[in-house]
């Protein structure tokens, strides 16, 4: 049942991929949907069964992958508690957007290959959540990598889009490169890629250290922290994280798939995996807590100014990530999966709502060209304001449970960087809820700036227009999930039954019960992100609903904060000046001069100049009269005549 | 030093400085006489060598037929050799420098002549003993048998010689009026001549 | 008739027959005039086809001297015999819907050849250098009067000229080489020179005959253009009337590659530490010059000229390593060369373009278009040509490669891999200009038959040559082995 729960994916992808114009547009969505749809089915089936049903964790062997001496690898499929959410995940947030797509992309000329895409995507997610072991991990996580650049460069006529494509791809390769050296350590180290042989060894080596260039280091501090990098690039966190707003230049389903619900999310579940690893390196626990408390808030600070409706949820994202990690490095792995889990269903549901909105705008995507549109898409409206509710974290919505526990977990860690990780997340908190309103007040109320603005001239009269019901049920169905996914799940995920429900897939060290204090933290601190929420809402309210002209001045009289936030503190400028260019510069002097110059210079081409040069001379050497020609035979034979005079004369 | 010896240095520094005299000489003409000189010392050379039949072919054909002809071709054809020569001082250093290292060299090859000890069996052909019998009948005797299948072939060469001389300048010109003797000799008087009877008196 | 006589003149029956079969040609066509041109090029065909047969009798035996050991009849004999035999019989049909075309078609042509030919023969046959010099004279003559057989084109005559006065001046090296030869060793027969030269009292052979084997080789490297005295061989083969130039590639070559193995392996054998340095010199400026040299050429004649000099230079490292193995690397060579270029000749002798000899290498743009076929059969001939494997020429290199590579002659063939990697480009610039240029003009049709017989007979053999590689090296073997002592 696993292998064809991954593999159904895969066949819809080589259905549409390479027998895409056979199928037509409506077959290709057909066999991709359905087979996605049977997917999603049966990773419910092994939710209940696994997770809810507490029937054992198993593995399905399905080939050797590679045997070369001690390097075993084998294609198998891990299904465990932690699986079962992920496959839950991925699957269902996967085939409500390949149904969403149906509507979102009926006028493109690539659908086939859309649909393709999406599947191959879900396949590779798939190879990754249910990996048995690291090598299999790496390739599923290289498989999203390809299928992320694939769909950001889908419309790869768009110049911005290419760049967008490219630029996902290297950040990522830096994360990736990390990731490959972690891999290689671990098995230095354990002589093992495989989870279970890994997992039982670990223990023996937490402490040991190895020499580096002179330095002492920690050998599980070093192999958790390279793994830390590749979670860091491929969940876009900061320092790596430029590539996740650029990559909104794809169609708006992919954002809400990969950039928002799952891939996104590889890195969060690779640290709640790699539990008992990371368990046993304090050091690299807080340099997690760090980097993600610091996203959060980085990544929130720059939403507050962002006009682009589907960056101010791509932060958004960036900053929940944020949230994921810092959970996950005070020791609340759980909770750090459990707004994973409530986060790709209202993450999911804003992305398609603003692609639904996109899609009522004629893929107009400027908030500032928006405006006064709920009486048109009343629907988009409803679903916007539930997952809005739930980002926010308002009590009985999704994010509520999960946010406000990993708030509560970061106090209760009583640590430096869990202090930390409290206060910026509870910044972050309410910023979140300011650009949440922001979005949705510059969206959908106050005057209608979009006149004239209509945009792709396709045919259609340019008044706003409720989305066809392909994309609104999905929209339903995802709402439904944000407005209840906290409430039914927080028991098993984070409650009091959590440790039935993961059964050890998730390792908590013996002294880590940082969820358990989580339940007994102050009432003050349990009850202020829930304040800072709705102070947010209300300057949001103030702002933009009020005093329109108010952001306006504050933007006016503090010109340097708002240029900083606006251009993401300078990050991509920083980056373009410190690899960017000097890269370039590099790629250029080895390009013009490594290659061009010298290597061709020395080598094809030069060479074949010499050859040329030889091929002159030896021609003119034929001139044509008989007397040089034998003027050449008689010097040959003197040559030939000294030269064996010589040699004997020598000789003798 | 006997007159053998005198003779043998007179035949052979004439032959050397007519030679030289071939290709320095200004006028063709004058070369072409100075070869027939070097032509007659060489057979003079033979003469020594008791090589008597060599040296008569050697004037017979040489001088007779070779050199004759190419007095000839060189009278009828207006060919302008100073001009040919022009060249002649450019190469003269790399031309001497070769001539001068070649010519070294040989000297060394001729001075370290010996014949080698394994080859004194081994004589091409038997000759007979001067005296015993004529140069010509032993030439022929050796010809005829031992190098029968050189002489057939320098035959054949000739043969070639003959067939590539007619190939590349027989031409059938038009225009030219060709006797034909079987014509000449098939005309009959009735062909020739027309008897006319003329009544006299009246002219024709 | 003495018996031994008799003797004799079996083993050399089919020099006979090209004797006779030429003299009555002579005659027919004298008596017949200028109308028996035709006749006499079939008959010569003929002639040449009852030659070659003869010339398989007795194949396998022992070897045989004849008229007082100035010729010998082996194995090695038979096998160049043939080759030559074959190259002159394919060319001759080939010239004469040329030659008729030229305005020259006369039935000395046929005449020539076969006297030619039958020097070419005494030249594989000699067993004395007396027998050498007298083939060696029969061919060239007929080959200078051949070359100049266009007399009213400048270029021909010159062709004629040219080849005519540097092959005297080689013909005089030759001479002295041999009379220095003579003078050391006081004889000419080779049986007699391998037992004199053989037997040295340990101090090395006198400097004279060393010196005797320069200059006889320089003569001899002169018939097989080799480096440096190849100066002829793009003049006169460009000049040339282009049938001549086929013949010239062909037969001549294999002949006096032939009488040149002979030469330095049987009666020089027991020298080999001596002339082996001429001959890797020579080899290596051959490959080197025809690799470099035909870069710049746009005329096919003079590329195909320089193409000679290299594979000359590449039958050469077989002779150079020397042995069986390398005599036979030599045969193998040989007699694919000929084919191929045989085959490369048929192409350009095919090729005519409003009644103009196609000669020029951009004047074959996009040929693959208007005549495919012709493209394909060229192509696959430039391709064999460079070495490229699986076809003929590829093993021709080959065998001669792992033979000097076994004699330890490691550098001169990596030397010669360099220099076939750059002959490579002239030969791949045919193909390219034929494939991927703009197309010129269609052909002028029809191309004679025999032309076309030619091309689909060599490029079949080249394209195929893989298949069945066996009787050639079968055959080879046993004639390099006939030779060795």
């Amino acid at each position: 049942m696993v292998a064809a729960l991954v593999l159904m994916p895969l066949l819809g992808a080589l259905a549409a991929g390479f027998f895409g114009r056979l199928l037509g547009d409506r077959g290709a969505q057909i066999v991709t949907s359905g087979l996605l749809v049977a997917s999603a089915v049966l990773s419910w089936i092994v939710f209940f069964d696994v997770a809810l049903g507490h029937q054992a964790a198993y593995k399905v062997q399905l080939a050797t992958w590679m045997s070369s001496g001690a390097l075993q690898v084998d294609w198998a499929l891990r299904v465990d508690a932690l699986t079962a959410v992920m496959l839950v995940v991925v699957n269902t947030v996967s085939a409500l957007v390949h149904i969403y797509s149906v509507g979102y992309m009926a006028e493109d000329p690539h659908v086939p290959r859309f649909q393709a895409y999406l599947s191959l995507f879900t396949f590779a997610m798939l190879m990754l959540v249910t990996a048995d072991n690291l090598v299999q991990t790496f390739f599923g996580w290289e498989g999203v990598g390809l299928a992320s650049y694939l769909l950001i460069g889908f419309w790869y006529k768009k110049p911005s889009a290419n760049a967008a494509a490219i630029k996902a791809f290297v950040v990522n390769r830096v994360g990736d490169f990390g990731f490959a050296i972690g891999i290689f350590a671990i098995f230095f180290v354990f002589g093992s890629v495989s989870y279970d042989t890994i997992f039982a060894a670990a223990p023996a080596v937490a402490g040991k250290t190895f020499n580096f260039l002179g330095y002492d280091l920690d050998i599980m501090t070093t192999i958790c922290l390279l793994l830390f990098i590749g979670c860091c690039g491929k969940s876009a966190q900061l320092g790596l994280h430029t590539w996740l707003p650029d990559a909104m230049e794809g169609p708006t389903p992919v954002s809400a798939l990969i950039h928002a619900a799952t891939m996104v999310t590889a890195g969060v579940f690779l640290v709640a995996r790699c539990s008992p690893l990371f368990e046993l390196a304090p050091v690299a626990l807080q340099v997690v807590t760090v980097v993600g408390a610091s996203t959060a808030f980085f990544a929130a600070t720059v939403g507050l100014v962002q006009t682009d409706i589907k960056r101010v949820i791509a932060y958004s994202t960036c900053s929940q990530l944020g949230y994921m990690f810092f959970a996950a490095g005070v020791g609340a792995y759980e909770a750090s999966i459990f707004h994973l889990f409530t986060h790709a269903f209202f993450k999911a549901l804003l992305f398609l709502g603003a692609g639904s909105v996109i899609h009522a705008m004629h893929h107009e995507q400027d908030m500032r060209h928006m405006g006064g549109l709920w009486r048109h898409i009343k629907f988009t409206y409803a679903v916007m304001w539930i997952g809005s509710l739930a980002l926010a974290g308002i009590p009985l919505f999704a994010g509520y449970f999960s946010k406000d526990t990993i708030l509560e977990v970061a106090y209760a860690a009583h640590s430096g960087p869990g202090t930390y990780a409290f206060w910026l997340g509870s910044a972050a908190a309410a910023m979140t809820a300011f650009y949440s309103w922001r979005l949705l007040f510059m969206t959908f109320h106050g005057k209608a700036r979009w006149a004239g603005h209509g945009h792709d001239d396709h045919g259609h009269a340019h008044t706003p227009h409720e989305s066809p019901l392909t994309m609104t049920v999905p929209l339903a169905l995802l709402a439904l999930g944000a407005a209840l996914a906290g409430m039914i799940f927080y028991d098993n995920f984070v409650g009091n039954l959590r440790e039935v429900f993961w059964a050890g897939s998730i390792h908590v060290a013996a002294g880590n019960h940082v969820l358990e204090e989580a339940h007994h933290v102050p009432e003050w601190a349990k009850l202020l992100p829930l304040v800072l929420s709705l102070g947010g809402i209300l300057v949001a309210f103030w702002f933009y609903i009020l005093r329109p002209r108010l952001p306006v001045a504050l933007a006016e009289t503090n010109p340097l904060l708002y240029r900083f936030l606006l251009n993401k503190w300078y990050f991509d400028e920083l980056y373009d000046f410190i690899f960017v260019r000097p890269a370039f510069a590099l790629g250029r002097l080895f390009w013009k001069g490594g290659d061009g110059r010298v290597i061709d210079g020395l080598g094809p081409d030069g060479v074949s100049a010499r050859v040329l040069d030889l091929a002159r001379r030896a021609a003119r050497l034929q001139t044509g009269y008989v007397y040089h020609y034998a003027f050449a035979m008689l010097i040959g034979v003197a040559a030939l005549v000294t030269w064996y005079v010589y040699r004997i004369g020598v000789t003798s | 030093m006997n007159l053998e010896v005198l003779v043998f240095y007179l035949f052979a520094s004439i032959t050397v400085a007519a030679a030289v005299m071939v290709i320095s000489a200004r006028n063709p003409v004058h070369s072409v006489l100075f070869l027939i000189l070097a032509f007659f010392n060489a057979a003079g050379l033979f003469l020594l060598c008791g090589a008597e039949f060599l040296a008569m072919i050697l004037v017979i054909v040489y001088v007779g037929a070779v050199a004759v002809l190419f007095l000839f071709v060189v009278m009828m054809l207006d060919i302008n050799f100073a001009e040919l020569r022009q060249g002649f001082l450019q190469y003269l250093p790399i031309g001497g420098l070769i001539g001068v290292i070649l010519l070294v060299e040989l000297a060394l090859v001729l001075g370290s002549w010996t014949i080698l000890p394994s080859a004194g069996g081994v004589a091409a052909a038997q000759t007979p003993a001067i005296g015993d019998i004529t140069n010509t009948d032993a030439l022929g005797r050796i010809l005829y048998t031992h190098y029968l299948l050189p002489f057939q072939l320098a035959g054949m060469i000739l043969l070639v010689a003959m067939v590539g001389a007619i190939v590349l300048t027989l031409r059938a010109r038009p225009g030219v009026r060709r006797q034909s003797i079987s014509a000449q000799n098939a005309r009959t008087k009735e062909l020739a001549a027309e008897l006319k009877k003329v009544s006299s008196g009246q002219g024709v | 008739m003495t018996a031994a006589l008799s003797n004799d003149l079996v083993l050399a029956i089919p020099e006979l027959i090209l004797a006779i079969g030429a003299m009555a040609l002579l005659l027919l066509g004298a008596f017949r005039g200028e109308g028996a041109a035709g006749l006499v090029n079939w008959a010569a065909v003929g002639v040449l086809a009852l030659a070659a047969w003869a010339t398989l009798a007795g194949t396998g035996e022992a070897p045989r001297l004849a008229f007082s050991r100035l010729f010998v009849v082996d194995d090695f004999a038979r096998f160049m015999k043939l080759l030559v035999l074959l190259g002159a019989a394919l060319t001759l049909p080939m010239a004469r819907s040329f030659m008729a075309r030229a305005g020259a078609e006369r039935f000395e042509f046929g005449v020539l050849v076969l006297l030619a030919t039958l020097g070419m023969l005494v030249m594989i046959s000699a067993n004395d250098l007396i027998t050498l010099y007298v083939g060696l004279e029969l061919q060239s003559l007929a080959l200078y009067v051949l070359a100049a057989f266009l007399r009213d084109d400048a270029k021909s005559t010159e062709a004629g000229l040219k080849y005519f006065v540097l092959g005297a001046l080689s013909s005089g090296m030759l001479l002295y080489g041999a009379s220095l030869i003579y003078g050391f060793s006081g004889t000419t027969n080779f049986v007699d020179l391998a037992a004199t030269l053989g037997h040295g009292d340990g101090t090395g052979p006198a400097i004279g005959v060393v010196v005797g084997i320069v200059f006889l080789s320089a003569g001899l490297a002169f018939k097989v253009s080799a480096v440096p005295f190849h100066m002829w061989t793009p003049d006169v083969y460009e000049g040339a009337p282009t049938p001549v130039t086929a013949f010239f590639a062909a037969a001549p070559k294999v002949a006096a590659m032939a009488l040149f193995v002979r030469t330095m392996i049987s009666p020089l054998g027991d020298l080999a530490p001596q002339w082996q340095q001429i001959i890797v010199f020579m080899a290596v400026a051959s490959m080197l010059l025809g690799a470099f040299a035909a870069i710049g050429q746009s005329n096919l004649k003079r590329l195909l000229a320089y193409s000679s000099i290299g594979h000359v230079g590449y039958a050469l490292v077989g002779l150079a390593a020397g042995g069986l193995q390398g005599v036979r690397g030599v045969l193998v060579y040989m007699a694919i060369y000929m084919v191929m270029t045989l085959g490369s000749f048929g192409c350009l002798l095919a090729m005519r373009r409003g009644g103009q000899m196609v000669e020029r290498v951009d004047e074959l743009g996009g040929l693959s278009r208007t005549n495919p076929m012709l493209a394909f059969v060229l192509a696959a001939l430039m391709f064999s040509l460079a070495g490229i494997p699986p076809l003929a020429g590829f093993f021709a290199k080959y065998f001669v490669f792992v033979a000097a590579i076994d004699a330890g002659l490691v550098v001169l063939s990596v030397i010669g891999m360099l220099a076939s990697v750059v002959s490579g480009f002239y030969y791949l610039r045919v193909v390219k200009v034929m494939y991927f240029d703009d197309a010129v003009g269609p052909l002028d049709r029809p191309i004679p038959l025999p032309v076309r017989l030619v091309v689909t007979a060599s490029g079949l053999l080249t394209v195929l040559y893989f298949i069945v590689p066996a009787p050639l090296l079968v055959s080879a073997e046993a004639a390099a082995k006939s030779l060795m002592p």
